[in-house]
């Protein structure tokens, strides 16, 4: 007759020290793991519901038109017009001034908009009134221009030619995310204010939208398509409600197949540390088992206890888990507001936490089989000899909990993980990883019971402490192997974050950009710079914009719109792109094949590509380029290839074609002024910024300064949250480094007595420990330091697609910190023992 | 002497047969026992002498049901233990056997009650707790019953020993070397309990000791050496 549950469970309770001595590092490891997949099932969660819930909010449409550069024909207005309701609006970036006082600028994304915006979501001011669009000569405007400007409602504003009345402080734009990254805060104005302003001009970058409000039922993306075959040349760029933001969309599902990669990286390193503290558990109560052995309990019995004991310290410890995972998601969240569409509060997604505590429980079920097994099957004499006599593994009896349990982690990954073959590739290859580091503990206890025994004591000793039996060389090399990893792979990302937010963020860059620099204006614009800073060095380029409409050779082009997928890298085939002319090769790139055109070229028209969308696109010279500029389809002949030089932050154009190609098309002009170091003075900026905004009313004057500042911090929030994420798997690998140490240290205990016995001092004790753990660390760093940085590099190149540009000095420290941790975790664990009477101890052996 | 008589006409209770015992594998392993062939019959008290790694304290291990034997037969209380799985051993176990050991083995998460009522609610007893009780007072640690064994003496501790090997009511009590942690006064009082309770459950006592004074106590003395029986006979 076996223990009826509710019996087992009497017993259990007994033994249960509700201090879960002995059990907390299951329970830590435990905590931690459940909490990381919580928070991040919680949020990946609440991304995801609100792109899907939220899109149309987001994109203010079911479906929107983007033009460049133009207004769309009646034509095409009536086109698009028939298939729902219609709202119409415009978007360019401009300067807003504070009338009298030409020195308070700044530059704004000036948005226009109808009467029936926004077609969904709620646009609100401050204090939280609902609104719609302004009417008249009224501005909504962003908290930013109010502080830049210092100016409130009811004051003046100029944008333009117009002059603005402030009629509130923008509080919650609906549309704001999908509008993506901006040159400057946001004022948003009737269509007769932007009329008003004169800026919408033949060449002027100005984005029109049309955006629709669809009967239900209707297929936006096929209406798209329609649009898109209808007017094959009008450049269209169309947004669905499914893809409100595709740059958006690209970055969440990043994060999201990173965040998913963490939380199964924290779940197999807290496993690890599972096994080890329900391994040591076990271990302490081994006498225990022996006895109820002794009176007559069966291995199912033994079973029946133990695993209630475990399953009560588990569910603890997950239901624990999953309050820190809820409790912190909302700082999180706050952390990404204005990245990641994420409400702020406290969200309950009751399906993400089903999934941490399943993931929990069954890592729990799988990594304390073994153990349990083992101490269930073995005859009580066997049990109490084990100290001296260890016992051998019994996989027979866990297989089937350990398969079971690792069939349930495996289904409910695949099941589950928005990325299943992303997930099921992780698992495996950390399950891979798994057995070669236990391979390696294996190899180097052969290793070391096969070498020539060394003379000194303490070296002899540190040897045979990795290779006698009961030795815990495999479970510390796998925990030291991924701890240690765990190390390496965060400093890997973070100095390839740190790495790339230089590289991307330049410190070369001119000191103002100005857009729509009529042509005409080009005198006054440079008597104005050269006035305030006579060393000033300017550069003019003429900008234009289009789209890539097809590409390849002459007899078989390529068209964009047949494109089932855009092509890896091949970036410049989305939505409309800048486009310039020259006679000259550009300054900075460098012609990698091919021939610049000559000066006053007029033959055939010709372009000159970059390299990375040659190399993209399979391009050759001779081959074809179709752009549509303005609605007209214009086609040149590929003269050459360009290397540019990106990090230059000037003007770099995938596309510069010759003269005649292009430049009968209305266009502006683009500027950049670089100021000499001398001249970067409050007096000379104003000098600048005041005369041209007083004198080019419709050009954008905008200081590089504060945008690099902006991208500056969009970079670092960005790593900050991978990093956050990252820091989940340390936590879990310093617990795991933690509880491998103290589990060895039990094994540790009864050979450090009786060497205390035999008169070996406590120097010498600390000796033999620094030695097998130096040993052991130094080993395993190496390890590590593979591991890691493969798995860092599989983040930043592949999975973020950033350079991989480690600092391998710092990869390198903290890596040595991380062996010193060992070291000290290690000594500090052993100094109680030290100190302890060898009587004492030996009474409690 | 308080030990039940020889009782030659009755059922031997164990019938062990060339039984033999070897630990370890290949170079290392070491042969404990060497073809024992032993009876005993109901209510009989025996004591296993022998120098140190003569095997005695295997063949009680072996005996009741700790350890399995590598070859012979054994019988016990009517169970062929060499037929008996890890669960079945323990199954025979429960209720027939009791056994004190020389470290006492007391659970140390449990209070006194609580360890002695163990073996009876493994055995699926109701009334345990009361049982248990009722034993701890006839051992004499009514005083005692709510205390953990860190706050017992050794000699109380393996009083609560005694109490839990004999609450069931086993057939058969084992010791091994019960006295040995103890000093000599608390060792004779633990022994008078031992022989006097195991009497008055009418149990066969089977105790392995190295002291001759207290193997003397029981009828029967069989000595051991290098793994064989050297001599049996009465005290």
């Amino acid at each position: 007759m076996n223990l009826s549950w509710s019996a087992a469970w009497a017993l259990a309770r007994r033994g249960l020290d509700w201090r879960f001595k002995g059990l907390r590092l299951l329970l830590v490891c435990l905590v931690l793991g459940t909490a990381a997949l919580s928070a991040i099932g919680t949020l990946t969660g609440a991304i995801e519901r609100e792109l899907a819930t939220r899109g149309r909010e987001m994109l203010g449409a079911d479906l929107e038109f983007t033009l460049a550069a133009r207004p769309p024909s009646a034509e095409e207005r009536a086109a698009i017009a028939g298939m729902g309701e219609l709202s119409e609006g415009a978007r360019l970036q401009a300067m807003a001034r504070v009338p009298g006082d030409e020195t308070r600028t700044t530059p704004v994304e000036l948005k226009a908009v109808d009467a029936k915006w926004p077609l969904y979501g709620r646009f609100t001011l401050e204090g939280g009134k609902v609104a719609g669009a302004p009417e008249g000569m009224a501005a909504w405007i962003a908290p930013g221009v109010a502080d830049r400007l210092g100016v409130k409602v009811g004051n003046k504003l100029r944008v333009g030619e117009a002059e603005l009345v402030v009629g509130g402080v923008i509080g919650s734009e609906p549309d704001r995310l999908a509008e993506g990254f901006s040159l400057g805060p946001t004022v948003i104005v009737s269509k007769a204010a932007l009329d008003a302003s004169k800026l919408v001009q033949p060449g002027s970058m100005v984005r029109s939208k049309l955006r629709l409000k669809l009967p239900a039922g209707a297929d936006a993306v096929a209406l798209g398509e329609r649009v898109k075959a209808q007017f094959p040349l009008a450049g269209y760029e169309v947004r669905t409600r499914d893809k409100a933001s595709p740059g958006l969309d690209r970055f969440v599902s990043r994060m999201g197949q990173f965040l998913v990669l963490v939380a199964l990286a924290a779940l197999a390193i807290a496993g690890i540390g599972i096994g080890n503290g329900v391994n040591s558990y076990l271990e302490a109560r081994r006498g225990s088992i022996a006895t109820l052995k002794i009176l007559g309990a069966s291995s199912r019995d033994i079973a029946r206890i133990y695993l209630l004991q475990l399953a009560a310290a588990a569910s603890l410890a997950i239901l624990g888990g999953m309050v820190i995972g809820v409790s912190i998601t909302p700082l999180i969240g706050k952390a990404l507001q204005g990245l990641l569409p994420i409400e702020a509060g406290f969200v309950l997604d009751w399906g993400a936490l089903a999934i941490a505590a399943a993931y929990g429980a069954l890592i729990a079920l799988t990594f304390a089989a073994p153990p349990l097994a083992r101490a269930k099957a073995f005859p009580a004499m066997a049990l109490m000899r084990a100290r001296v006599s260890p016992l051998a593994g019994n996989w027979k009896g866990a297989a089937l909990p350990v398969a079971l349990g690792l069939g349930g982690i495996v289904a409910l990954a695949v099941l589950t993980a928005p990325q299943k073959l992303l997930a099921g590739g992780f698992l495996g290859g950390a399950a891979m990883l798994f057995l070669l580091l236990s391979a390696l503990g294996w190899g180097l206890q052969r290793l070391a019971a096969r070498l020539p025994r060394p003379k000194g004591a303490i070296a002899r000793m540190a040897l045979a402490n990795l290779h006698r039996p009961g030795a815990q060389t495999s479970a510390l090399v796998v925990a030291l192997g991924f701890g240690l990893a765990a190390f390496v792979l965060l400093a890997g990302v973070q100095t390839s974050l740190d790495g790339n937010i230089a590289l991307r963020v330049p410190t070369r860059a001119p000191d103002y950009f100005v857009l729509d620099l009529p042509q005409g204006k080009t005198g006054e614009f440079d008597r104005i710079v050269q006035r305030a800073a006579p060393d000033a060095a300017v550069r003019k380029v003429p900008a234009l914009r289009g789209s890539i409409v097809a590409y390849g050779p002459a007899e078989a082009m390529t068209r964009v719109a047949d494109l089932k997928e855009i092509p890896d890298n091949a970036w410049p085939l989305r939505g409309d792109r800048g486009l310039t002319y020259a006679d000259d090769v550009p300054e900075g790139n460098v012609l990698t094949a091919g021939e610049w055109w000559p000066k006053d070229y007029s033959g055939e028209p010709l372009v000159s590509v970059d390299d990375d969308l040659r190399e993209a696109l399979g391009l050759k010279l001779g081959d074809r380029i179709a752009v549509s500029i303005l609605g007209v389809e214009r086609s040149a002949r590929i003269a050459s290839f360009r290397r540019i030089d990106w990090e230059n932050m000037g003007f770099n154009y995938v596309l510069v074609f010759s003269p005649n190609a292009i430049a009968d098309a209305p266009h502006n002009l683009a500027a950049t002024i670089s100021l000499p170091e001398s001249a970067k003075t409050p007096e000379v900026r104003r000098a600048i910024l005041g005369g041209l905004v007083k004198a080019l009313p419709s050009s954008s004057v905008i200081e590089i300064g504060p945008v690099l500042g902006q991208a500056r911090e969009i970079l670092s929030q960005m790593g900050t949250a991978i990093l956050a994420a990252a820091s989940v798997a340390i936590l879990a690998g310093m617990a795991v480094l933690a509880g491998a140490i103290a589990a060895a240290r039990e094994r540790k205990t009864y050979d450090n007595v009786i060497l205390r016995v035999l008169g070996a001092s406590r120097r010498q004790l600390l000796v033999l420990l620094v030695a097998e753990y130096g040993l052991l660390s130094a080993l395993l760093a190496g390890v590590a330091l593979m591991l890691g940085t493969g798995v860092a590099w599989g983040v930043i190149v592949l999975l973020f697609e950033f350079d991989w540009l480690p600092d391998w000095p710092r990869i390198l420290g903290v890596l040595g910190a991380g062996v010193a941790l060992v070291m000290v975790l290690a000594i500090a664990g052993s100094v109680g023992l030290l100190r302890t009477r060898p009587a004492q101890v030996l009474r409690e052996l | 002497m308080t030990s039940s008589p020889l009782s030659s006409s009755s059922a031997p209770v164990i019938a062990a047969s060339a039984l033999t015992l070897s630990l370890g594998s290949g170079e290392a392993q070491v042969q404990i026992l060497r073809g024992i062939d032993l009876m005993v019959g109901a209510g009989e008290t025996l004591a296993l002498l022998g120098p140190s790694g003569s095997g005695k304290s295997s063949l009680l291990a072996i005996l009741s049901g700790l350890e399995r034997a590598s070859g012979g037969s054994l019988n016990v209380a009517g169970a062929d233990f060499t037929a008996l799985d890890e669960d079945g051993l323990a199954a025979a176990r429960r209720g027939r056997i009791g056994i004190v050991l020389q470290a006492f083995h007391l659970l140390p998460t449990m209070t006194a009650l609580e360890n002695v009522a163990t073996p009876l609610e493994l055995a699926g007893q109701a009334d345990a707790m009361a049982r248990a009780e009722a034993e701890l007072v006839a051992v004499g640690l009514g005083h005692r019953l709510h205390h953990y064994p860190a706050q017992l003496s050794g000699g109380e501790q393996q009083r609560v020993a005694i109490a839990r090997a004999l609450a069931p009511s086993p057939a058969i009590l084992f010791a091994d070397e019960p006295t040995g942690n103890l000093d000599h006064a608390t060792g004779e009082a633990v022994a008078d309990l031992l022989f006097s309770r195991a009497a008055q459950a009418g149990a066969t006592f089977i105790m392995v000791t190295h002291d001759e004074a207290l193997a003397a106590r029981c009828r029967r003395i069989v000595r051991l050496a290098d793994g064989q029986i050297a001599s049996d006979r009465p005290s």
